[in-house]
């Protein structure tokens, strides 16, 4: 663990938008995150719609630690550390599938998936029977904290982080956007994994506000006519939005009510009356008063969103999709990408259908969106890890003077919560920054931004 | 794999067969355009009608049966999804293959059979070396491809590819690829 003064210095740069490199690639920093973000922060599992029956269930992590994400036999989802009570083996070494048990290769320890430990071999003979060793007492062990929101499983390893709807805050607000579209919600499909050789934070923050990369990273998609107008320079007029917890960005839509704005991205007329019907009155202005779409997003710490609406054939309408991404650490310049399909399970097939081919074009392994944004965040990682570079301090200050004073207000009569801009500027990624900062600080309150 | 498959009856074509032959030259003749990045070339190898997809792979216990996912794939193309990825690559933005990379296309373990439509099911091994920059160490895709090959008076098309991938988690850092 770094020492906390080096911690200190760190943060203390951080917070005035210039960033060290060395948070992007110090095996010590990456160690006090492990610790003090992901040791403390409610963190993304799975979504209950990728287990729907009984007995399903998926293996997730939380940095190294494994949980199995399983819905038990009376229909509860639990989340069971994967490690059996006795010598610490996995119990679990598949990534998915349906059982009513899980039984440890090494010396058979048996245990059902609410977690009860119901065989011990030799029990009796070994253990002394229940008298000595009270299976009750040795169940597979439950992440200290689980809870979920319209259907996102979290856990905290954190037995006093605050309740999950208190740390998301004002950002449920706009999670809505992506996961309640309907009363029914969303059903989720995949992930696909893979890794890249960048730091986690560095998608988490460009998901959250970076706006100002579309026009140039992603000019080869605007080239190609995978949107009907040449987007990327709509972004200036898009608004970032941040509320407690996490924030985004979206895209300023063309004139017209909340259902003619929802047609221009694509929506049909019955999934437009169901979000009509679902959302409240100030997330149905956002759409058709003030006129915005939400876009990318993150929750801090590592779990964006991304809603965009490229053309699926020649000429074609334009169809949104919904993705939902995890950057799972997996050391200082190694992340293990989670990429979902997402959609609301009322939405037509034909819909369906078409805006998971949306996703697959832009986003995930082979998206075209997706593959540009690696590159750069690769590069900045092995960047950030050379014995002079480390030392540098990247500019995260835009939308600031010289001075730190804000260039641009923020909007008074934003229909969300939390704090809204026009135009570029790097709040997001600031206020991103400024949770990992008291995290790191040690701060497990760290609503307010 | 002779037999009934998916419904459909095949015939192994042995490897003396002019077929046979005629498949892995088509398998060859691919790879090196895909390789020499001529993708022109290679949509031209692919039938109007061509569907390519990768589902992705899944770690489950006890059985290689279902381990691929029903509903996630890393590719799910048609022409047009496949016209698009090429016409990007061709742009001077296509920053993930800038500088570009180096690849190998190694396909073997060919076994043809023959559909009573005529066309050619053809089954391989792929392994794909990719090798980019100067520090990265390269990165390696394996896996089977499934093909079907129409005849046409222009000589054999691809009309359906289907990839199972290895790897339940890629360590390539994208497929900005064709596989």
């Amino acid at each position: 663990m770094p020492d906390d003064r080096w911690l200190g210095q760190l943060v203390g740069d951080v917070r005035k938008g210039w960033i060290p490199a060395a948070i992007y690639s110090d095996p010590g920093v990456f160690e006090a995150e492990e610790e003090r973000v992901f040791g403390r922060a409610w963190v993304f599992l799975a979504h209950e719609s990728e287990i729907p029956e009984p007995g399903d269930y998926v293996v997730r992590r939380i940095v190294r630690d494994s949980f199995i994400v399983a819905r038990d036999e009376y229909g509860e989802v639990r989340v069971l550390a994967n490690v059996c009570r006795h010598r610490g083996m996995q119990v679990c070494r598949a990534e998915r599938g349906n059982a009513s048990h899980f039984r440890c290769p090494y010396h058979g320890w048996t245990y059902r998936n609410t977690g009860d430990l119901v065989g011990v071999p030799f029990h009796e003979d070994a253990y002394g029977g229940d008298r000595e060793f009270p299976k009750s007492e040795f169940g597979l062990l439950s992440a200290p904290r689980v809870a979920s929101y319209n259907g996102l499983v979290f856990a905290s390893l954190d037995p006093g982080a605050p309740p999950l709807e208190e740390y998301l805050g004002g950002f449920r607000f706009y999670l809505d956007f992506y996961t309640r579209q309907s009363p029914a919600g969303l059903e989720v499909h995949g992930p696909q994994r893979w890794r890249i050789r960048a730091n986690w934070k560095i998608g988490a923050e460009n998901f959250c506000g970076d706006t100002y990369h579309t026009p140039y990273t992603h000019q080869s998609i605007a080239e190609i006519g995978l949107f009907g107008e040449h987007k990327p320079h709509k972004r200036k007029e898009g608004v970032l939005y941040f509320a407690d917890r996490g924030g985004g960005t979206t895209y300023k839509l063309p004139p017209g009510g909340f259902a003619d704005r929802l047609r221009s991205v694509g929506y049909p007329d019955g999934m437009i009356e169901r979000m009509a019907q679902t959302w409240s009155r100030e997330q149905r202005a956002l759409v058709g008063e003030a006129g915005f779409m939400v876009s990318a997003a993150t929750l801090f710490p590592n779990l964006s969103f991304v809603h965009n609406w490229p053309r699926v054939r020649e000429g074609g309408p334009p169809v949104p999709f919904v993705s939902i991404r995890l950057w799972q650490p997996v050391g200082p310049d190694e992340t293990e990408v989670y990429s979902w399909f997402a959609v609301d399970r009322l939405a037509p097939e034909e819909f369906k259908q078409d805006s998971y081919r949306s996703y697959l074009l832009s986003f995930g392994t082979s998206g075209m969106f997706e593959q540009d944004d690696v590159e750069n965040w690769t590069s900045i990682t092995a960047v950030a890890a050379g014995r002079w570079a480390r030392g540098l301090r990247l500019h995260s200050r835009m939308g600031l003077s010289r001075e730190g004073r804000l260039l641009r207000e923020p909007l008074a009569d934003w229909p969300g919560p939390g704090q809204a801009f026009q135009g570029f500027g790097e709040y997001n990624q600031r206020a991103l920054l400024e949770l990992w900062c008291r995290y790191l600080e040690g701060a497990r309150e760290a609503v307010e931004v | 794999m002779s037999g009934v498959v998916q419904g459909e009856e095949l015939v192994r074509v042995g490897s003396g067969d002019p077929d046979y032959h005629a498949a892995v030259d088509f398998l060859h003749q691919e790879a090196e355009l895909l390789d020499a990045r001529r993708w022109r070339d290679w949509l031209a190898l692919l039938a109007e009608d061509v569907t390519y997809e990768m589902p992705v792979r899944v770690t489950r216990a006890r059985t290689l049966e279902d381990s691929t996912l029903a509903d996630m794939d890393h590719f799910r193309e048609d022409r047009f999804a496949l016209q698009k990825r090429v016409e990007r690559l061709e742009t001077e933005y296509a920053w993930t293959e800038d500088p570009p990379s180096r690849t190998r296309h190694f396909v073997t373990n060919v076994q043809v059979f023959r559909a009573a439509s005529g066309d050619l099911v053809v089954k391989s091994y792929l392994l794909l070396f990719r090798s980019r920059g100067d520090t990265r160490p390269p990165e390696w895709v394996c896996g089977e491809r499934t093909d079907r090959l129409r005849r046409t008076p222009e000589g054999l098309r691809l009309v359906h590819r289907r990839l199972v991938v290895d790897e339940s988690v890629l360590r390539t850092q994208n497929l900005a690829i064709f596989l």
